[in-house]
């Protein structure tokens, strides 16, 4: 059998095609495959240059053999997505060996796209896009070679052709992603929960918070409608742990109340609390004096359910998924697995809407019978000194921060068994959860019902999208407490510790603190160049935005705009939009080779001929095309004799100049004296006739 | 030149009426190509084949095919000769400057291709051993196109090596009347006088390769070539050969006309003679009328 040869011109295409479809892969692939690929491929380009032998079948067995129980040790199944995808592109590495047949490099390049498409199971962003996009030429071009098996092709003239297809093809591109359907259950595939979660976990003890901090991970981004609220007004809520038992702080509610206590999910059953937040809500937008915050959040994906808000929360259309949480903050029916969009309103003056009831009273001061005794016996001095007055009484445990020789630091000590009292007597070094656990625990000491707060404090201004970024290291924990009459106040005991930490933000803080984070890509280490500052800015808005607009087109959003556009969204109304849409694509095109196709490039000489016949023909002269010159003047000698010593002077000095080629630079003006002289005899044999 | 119209007179004045096809079968010689004629018995086919010989003063052979017919008939034999102790090569009626092949398509297909490298080549090989047959070398065939029974018809490789087919039909009235009168005119082709030196038919022939064809005039031959690969009417197109070929005929017709130079109507002139034997119509059989039809759908000027 004669074994195929990719030419020449092509392989290099085909290889490189090749191994840039499978490399993003092999930055996440078991180390095996990220070995046996190029070993492939190396392989693939001795057989080329006739140094090794396509491998027999024995030995492709083996290999193949190799690569499924490989892919098993490594994922332990081969279903699923790591595991399917793992297999497939070391099934593509192997097919390069098994190349006998021009069908065979087929079969290559079309696992090489597929090989491309499921890049995007792992990678979605811009960049990602553009990457594939280049493969993709590198692929087509490939395609465009082995359809040209001639020796003297070239691989430039292949590239260019393909990356003009590809070129191509873009609109159409745009005009399916728009219109055609998003398949969800193709698209939602269950991912191996690998590595830990980051951000936020439902109990906190201390020293949590600040392990959170060492990472420079984006925890979300935020957009605002009007103008973005200052550094000290940005505390983004996620959850609020209310039972404490001695150490840890963690989020847990009474057992035997109703769901709806706590929590209402649009078009679920509602409860009162939440009437009278929505009714406080409806009399605040009458009013309009109320302030309010507008703004989206574009959540990377934390495997948690919590959404992250500021004050009193509403999700600006009412969204299946996303409850209302009684402690005012917006929960997901499920754990944000992928990034996750949400547009909220914030009513920061809402706080006393839905009241205390006794048993959440109860639950916001329970403290274990024992321990922590000093902390205890100074929270009853305090609250004697003050009389009883709640306020002053917080604000007596703050100076008290503020004064004595707290520090705030990453870096605190370990705490026994009595945290508080420790903290407060003995090492009075710590960070955010430390007085945060702290200040509650005095405050419920003294009988004031009170919670811990958890979520992100801050967040970096991207001035080029004007947008905020925040990291997990912008992760902080604070307090509230109840105060009759202003409902739920926020406390932050950091602010009274570490000022500069709040009102000039985490990555100031940790830029002249720390120098910490040396990551690249910290706010901190770029916003000292800023040129460098400007550019990742850029990038970051360039992220935002494909985010919003791309990644941000799902299922729900797509329903809305063709709803929008559509009005009644059918699959004969898309299919019609769909075919508008690539007529409107096409008709320029088609129209653009057609004109292209009646013009070819002539040359003076041969519109002079054009022009002449033109003439003829309005003359009411019979010619045709196919005439050549002298039948034409066959032709005029005998429709109108007169003229006959003109045609015959034009068609000698055509004959002259082009098929003698014995032009010179007047030949075109002397054909054009002798056409006027024709005409005129044309036009006045017609009158006299 | 005066001689070449001269010839052309004479051979007029013995294959009466027949202008066209004279100056064809005269323009297909001085552009190296071998004639196949292609007429009913009587037309005066041989008549023209002598009057070309004589009146170029080139060497003749008469070869009437048949069925039982060998290549060595045509080429010649080897024989012993005792007294050198060796083969001599007898040669054959093939080593002659014009060969007549009456009736070709009579011979079996192993005869016909003996003359196939005679044709394409100019030289005969035999025992292993080539000989080169003289300068100039013509053949004229021709055959019959409607007695069929027992003939083997020319494949298409062997038509392939015939510039030009032509056919004489039958005269005019008035040629007829005074070819009565004139009586058998094969005697007085016989006896004509040559008009052209073998040297200076030569040198006419070398004249036809200087004739210049510009740049549009190759762009309308070739795209009368693609517009017959591209339109469907025929089996195949016509093939890069017949394209030299109709160059070859159209710069021997300019130069006949007085043209140093070839015009569009000196392709329009041998298309016909040189492309209708090559094309064969999509529903099989012969495309009749093909050439017009090709040139009236292409344009001359784009």
């Amino acid at each position: 059998m004669r074994v195929y040869q990719v030419p020449q011109h092509t392989f290099l295409l085909l290889v490189g095609g090749a191994l840039l479809a499978a490399a993003p892969h092999l930055l996440m692939g078991p180390t095996w495959l990220r070995i046996l690929l190029p070993v492939l491929l190396l392989a693939r380009i001795l057989i080329q240059r006739g140094r090794l032998a396509m491998p027999g079948r024995v030995i492709r067995v083996v290999l193949l053999l190799g690569v499924v129980l490989g892919t098993l040790y490594t994922h332990g199944t081969v279903l699923g997505p790591e595991a399917g995808t793992c297999l497939l592109v070391a099934a593509f590495g192997l097919k390069t060996l098994e190349m006998f047949r021009l069908r065979d490099a087929y079969v290559l390049l079309v696992l090489g796209y597929f090989v491309l498409a499921t890049t995007f199971l792992f990678f979605q962003g811009p960049l990602a896009a553009l990457y594939v996009f280049a493969a993709m030429v590198l692929l087509t071009a490939a395609l465009v070679g082995i359809n040209r098996p001639e020796t003297g092709a070239r691989s430039r003239t292949h590239l260019r052709l393909a990356s003009v297809m590809v070129l191509q093809a873009l609109p159409l591109m745009v005009l399916l992603f728009v219109l055609v359907p998003r398949i969800a259950p193709l698209w939602a595939l269950e991912f191996q929960k690998e590595g830990a979660r980051t951000g936020m976990s439902d109990s906190m003890a201390p020293g949590e918070v600040s392990r959170l901090t060492e990472s420079t991970a984006l925890a979300f981004r935020v957009e605002f409608d009007g103008p973005v609220p200052s550094p000290a007004e940005r505390y983004w809520r996620g959850l609020t742990y209310s039972l404490f038992d001695g150490r840890r702080w963690s989020q847990a509610t009474p057992g035997g109340l109703p769901r709806p206590e706590l929590v209402v999910y649009p078009g679920q059953p509602s409860a009162p609390w939440h009437e009278q937040l929505l009714a406080q809500r409806a009399a605040a937008e009458q009013v309009g004096s109320e302030l309010v915050y507008r703004y989206r959040v574009v959540q990377e994906a934390s495997r948690r359910p919590w959404l992250y808000t500021l004050a009193v929360p509403f999700v600006r259309e009412p969204t299946r998924g996303i409850g209302q949480v009684r402690d005012f903050r917006l929960v997901s029916e499920d754990d944000i697995t992928q990034r996750y969009a949400y547009t909220v309103e914030s009513y920061p003056l809402l706080t006393a809407a839905v009241g205390l009831p006794d048993w959440e009273r109860d639950f916001n001061l329970a403290l274990p019978e024992q321990g922590n005794p000093r902390s205890r016996r100074l929270a009853q001095r305090w609250l004697d000194e003050a009389n009883g007055d709640v306020e002053s009484y917080a604000l007596r445990v703050l100076t008290h921060f503020r004064q004595e020789a707290f520090y705030y630091t990453l870096e605190p000590p370990l705490l026994g068994s009595n945290t508080v009292d420790e903290f407060l007597f003995d090492t009075r070094r710590g960070f955010c959860e430390h007085y945060a656990s702290a200040f509650a625990f005095m405050m419920r000491a003294a009988g004031v019902p009170a919670r811990i707060v958890a979520g992100y404090q801050g967040g970096e201004l991207n001035p080029v999208g004007n947008h905020l970024r925040v990291h997990q290291y912008h992760a902080h924990a604070w307090t509230e407490i109840w105060i009759e009459g202003r409902g739920w106040v926020e406390f932050d005991p950091t602010g009274a510790v570490a000022p500069e930490r709040i009102e000039q933000g985490m990555d100031r803080f940790l830029g002249r603190e720390m120098g910490a984070l040396e990551n690249l890509f910290s706010g901190a280490a770029f916003s000292r160049n800023p040129l460098l500052a400007r550019m990742r800015n850029s990038l970051d808005y360039l992220q935002f935005s494909w985010q919003k607009w791309v990644l941000g087109y799902d299922q729900t959003s797509q329903l809305a705009f063709l709803q929008r556009w559509l009005k009644d969204v059918s699959p004969l109304r898309i299919g019609l939009a769909l075919l508008i849409g690539v007529v409107v694509m096409l008709l320029p095109v088609a129209l653009w080779v057609l004109l292209r196709q009646r013009g070819p490039q002539r040359s003076p000489l041969q519109r002079e001929y054009r022009a002449l016949r033109r003439q003829l023909l309005r003359s009411g002269i019979p010619v045709s095309g196919s005439q050549p010159p002298r039948a034409l003047s066959a032709a005029v000698a005998q429709a109108c004799p007169p003229a006959t010593d003109a045609i015959r002077a034009w068609v000698s000095q055509y004959e002259q100049a082009v098929y003698a080629e014995q032009a010179d630079a007047q030949a075109v003006q002397r054909l054009r004296r002798l056409r006027r002289t024709l005409r005129w005899r044309l036009r006045r044999s017609a009158v006299t006739a | 030149m005066q001689k070449l119209h001269d010839a052309l007179e004479r051979v007029g004045k013995v294959v009466l009426g027949k202008d066209e096809q004279i100056r064809l079968a005269v323009a297909c010689m001085l552009a190296r190509g071998h004639l196949l004629i292609e007429d009913l018995p009587g037309m005066g086919k041989t008549t023209l084949a002598h009057a070309l010989s004589r009146i170029f003063s080139l060497d003749y052979q008469r070869v009437q095919f048949t069925s039982d017919m060998l290549p060595a008939d045509i080429l010649g034999v080897s024989v012993f000769d005792p007294e050198s102790r060796r083969f001599e090569l007898r040669k054959g009626p093939v080593f002659t400057q014009l060969l007549l092949a009456d009736e070709i398509n009579r011979a079996t297909p192993k005869t016909q291709s003996a003359l196939l490298e005679a044709m394409e080549e100019g030289q005969v090989t035999q025992d292993g051993e080539s000989r080169p047959l003289p300068e100039p070398f013509f053949v004229v065939a021709t055959q019959n196109p409607l007695d069929q029974g027992g003939t083997f018809p020319l494949p298409e490789s062997q038509l392939d090596r015939f510039l030009m087919r032509i056919s004489l039909g039958y005269p005019a009235p008035e040629a007829e009347m005074a070819l009565l009168r004139a009586g058998d005119l094969r005697e007085r082709a016989l006896d004509m006088t040559p008009a052209l030196t073998v040297a200076e038919l030569m040198a006419l022939m070398a004249e036809v390769e200087q004739v210049h064809a510009s740049d549009d005039l190759l762009d309308y031959l070739q795209r009368l070539l693609e517009h017959s690969r591209g339109c469907g009417w025929f089996a195949a197109g016509l093939s890069p050969r017949a394209g030299l070929g109709v160059l070859r005929a159209a710069r021997a017709w300019a130069l006949l006309d007085k043209r140093k130079y070839v015009i569009p109507e000196d392709i329009q002139a041998v298309l016909k003679p040189v492309c209708e034997h090559r094309l064969q119509s999509a529903a099989g059989g012969a495309a009749g009328g093909s050439a017009s039809r090709l040139l009236e759908a292409v344009p001359v000027v784009l």
